[in-house]
């Protein structure tokens, strides 16, 4: 081991070179796996806190033409057995309505949701809103989309008008105060979501219906737990009453998903070839190498060394290179991440705006990265490096001493 | 009275091949070593000298004939065999010194015994004791290319006879050196000789050298023209 560490520092220009190609790949890829895993993270967030849930149980009947979910018109049993699970840490209900809102002379088609405030306080939509207030208990107001305040002309203090359209309900009418305005990162929710009281949207139905319980599984913090929530969804399944379905976050947005399972092959299809750039500038760095110590082979095998023990060594260097800079590469792309995470993220560049937004996200990058990840990296690339000098040190077992000797001489 | 053999070639011929050029380089070679000899091969430049000296040492095989190194023949051997062999049974050493330039010259002293498994320290303190013998303990510590071409060929001879093998083969190892540097070598080695029994052979066409040894076989044309005890 020192003779390799010597023979590393002897050639130290070529060294940095080949440790550069291990250094860099590694660096990189723990850092874009963190860009995913925080991507990944917060995209989860957001669909799951906006929208989706963990899970979602409703009545398993096809959906009405209108594409309104069917109504639950008693929740009671489905709320039992939600409470009864051990799995699932918090829950709600929820009415999701398509109706018309209106005001003046415009109109616009939206899904009224109607939410148990005290639950929804700590909802991202609570959170989102940036002008007035969100939903009290017991609130007659409404809490409205930036963009559908604008594209219907109103203000924050004004009233709105709900018509109620669920084909199972009998259509009923509110007229809400504006209350609050909130400003989420999918225009398309901004425009076509309103939040009202439970017992406001039952009254656009004109029945105590809901049309899901929306539940969130303990431990879960991101879509690699979603085995944990594979698990609650069928003991769920188990103890239902007949005619119910459990939707799990996957199958309530599928393109979210879709859009989770590219990333990752992608990134991991471009280190692939980086790292097989890597692995060729080991392979030239140590081939170099053993050209350069034909001589000293030489001497090594004419005093009797084992050709294994040759290439052992050749195969060491490599090793030792390798690994030193793979781990420098995981340590330096971990502590970015970890910095990175410790002030909060840092905002993306304006132009990434709306990519971000397609998949309701805050343009704001985080990032998370885990042990696993970190240390596959490495051991990825030591492997390619040490794969790449397979060559070389073949080579170089396969000189025959008397002919290095007379190169010697 | 020497008489058992450690090195033999018995009819050895030897003809290198450069596409359709042949060059015989030994015809037909009768030689044999016994335990305790010193003894050196002259010749003018061509006339096989070095050529025998690797046959004997395993570095390469005869087209023809056979060498036999402690009574075992060795065209039968493999490669690894032939290795295990030089490693245990032959020390060398090369005008060239060819010592390891990454490592110091009490590593390069051990290098044998750690090819050999001789554990770390044991390794070490038979490297020493060589390298006090010859005289250039001091340097253990430096890297070859600090000493001198004579510090550094009696380094290469303390790493040849430190694990104590059969024959120790010297290819021209003062060629590179001056008269009063070669003298105290070729003192060395016989001190070598006859404080531990090694058999030494060396080539040379040194003649200054040739007042030193106990035998001389002189080489002409790839046949043995002399071989003669001297002392």
């Amino acid at each position: 081991m020192t003779a390799g560490l010597r023979h590393l520092r002897r050639g130290r220009r070529r060294t940095v070179l080949a440790a550069l190609a291990v250094f860099v790949p590694v660096f990189l890829l723990v850092v874009f796996l963190g860009m995913i895993g925080g991507m990944e993270k917060e995209m989860f967030a957001s669909l799951t806190g906006f929208d989706t849930g963990h899970f979602q149980i409703r009545r398993a009947t096809d959906r009405p033409a209108s594409g309104a979910l069917p109504l639950v018109r008693d929740p009671a049993p489905l709320l039992a057995v939600v409470e009864a699970s051990t799995q699932v840490t918090w829950y709600t209900v929820r009415l999701d309505l398509p109706a018309l809102a209106a005001a003046a002379e415009r109109s616009l088609g939206v899904v009224v949701q109607g939410v148990r405030p005290a639950d929804a306080a700590e909802s991202p939509f609570a959170r989102a809103v940036t002008s007035g207030r969100y939903l009290e208990p017991g609130d007659e107001g409404v809490v409205v989309g930036r963009q559908l305040l604008d594209a219907l002309g109103l203000s924050l203090g004004d009233e709105m008008i709900l018509l109620g359209a669920h084909p199972q309900g009998t259509a009923g009418v509110a007229v809400p105060r504006i209350v609050g305005v909130f400003d989420l990162p999918d225009p398309a929710l901004g425009r076509g979501l309103v939040h009202v009281d439970l017992g406001v949207a039952q009254r656009l139905v004109r029945s105590p219906a809901v049309t899901a319980v929306v539940g969130y599984v303990r431990g879960v913090e991101g879509p690699w737990d979603t085995p944990r929530i594979a698990e609650a969804v069928a003991r769920l399944r188990a103890h239902l009453p007949e005619g119910y379905e459990v939707l799990d976050w996957a199958q309530l947005g599928p393109e979210s998903l879709g859009f989770m399972r590219l990333m990752r092959p992608i990134v991991v299809g471009f280190m692939v070839a980086f790292f097989f750039l890597g692995g060729l500038v080991v392979l030239n760095t140590l081939y170099l190498s053993v050209l350069e110590r034909t001589r000293e082979l030489g001497i090594i095998l004419a005093l009797g060394a084992p050709r294994r023990y040759v290439m052992r060594q050749v195969l060491l260097e490599s090793g030792l290179l390798a690994t030193g800079a793979a781990v420098a590469g995981a340590a330096l792309g971990l502590g970015f991440v970890l910095v990175v995470e410790a002030v909060g993220g840092f905002p993306l560049p304006g132009a990434y705006e709306e990519v971000t937004a397609l998949f309701g996200m805050q343009p704001h990058l985080r990032m998370r990265v885990t042990a696993a990840e970190v240390a596959m990296a490495a051991v990825a690339m030591v492997a390619v490096a040490v794969a790449a000098a397979w060559y070389p040190a073949r080579r170089a077992a396969a000189l025959e001493p008397l002919e290095t000797m007379r190169h010697a001489n | 009275m020497r008489t058992e053999a450690v090195v033999e070639a018995r009819g050895v011929h030897k003809v290198y091949v450069a596409g359709t050029v042949q060059t015989p380089a030994l015809n037909g070679v009768d030689v044999t070593l016994s335990r305790g000899e010193f003894a050196a091969m002259a010749g003018p430049s061509g006339s096989g000298k070095s050529t025998l000296l690797h046959l004997l040492g395993g570095l390469d095989r005869p087209t023809d004939g056979e060498i036999y190194l402690d009574g075992r023949a060795m065209s039968g051997l493999s490669k690894d065999e032939l290795a295990r062999l030089r490693l245990t049974r032959i020390g060398f050493v090369f005008q060239a010194y060819n010592l390891i330039p990454v490592l110091t010259v009490v590593e390069n002293t051990a290098f044998v015994l750690e090819l050999q498994g001789i554990p770390y320290r044991e390794r070490l303190r038979r490297a020493r004791a060589i390298l006090a013998e010859l005289g250039v303990e001091k340097y253990a510590n430096q890297f070859p290319n600090r000493l001198s071409g004579g510090e550094q060929q009696r380094v290469a001879v303390a790493r040849a006879v430190v694990s104590e093998p059969a024959i120790v083969l010297a290819d021209e190892p003062t060629a590179n050196l001056d008269t009063r540097t070669s003298l105290d070598l070729i003192d060395l080695m016989r001190r070598m000789n006859e404080e531990h029994t090694t058999t030494f052979l060396f080539a040379t066409h040194d003649t200054r050298l040739l007042d030193r040894v106990d035998r001389v076989i002189g080489l002409e044309d790839g046949r043995i023209a002399r071989d003669e005890r001297v002392r």
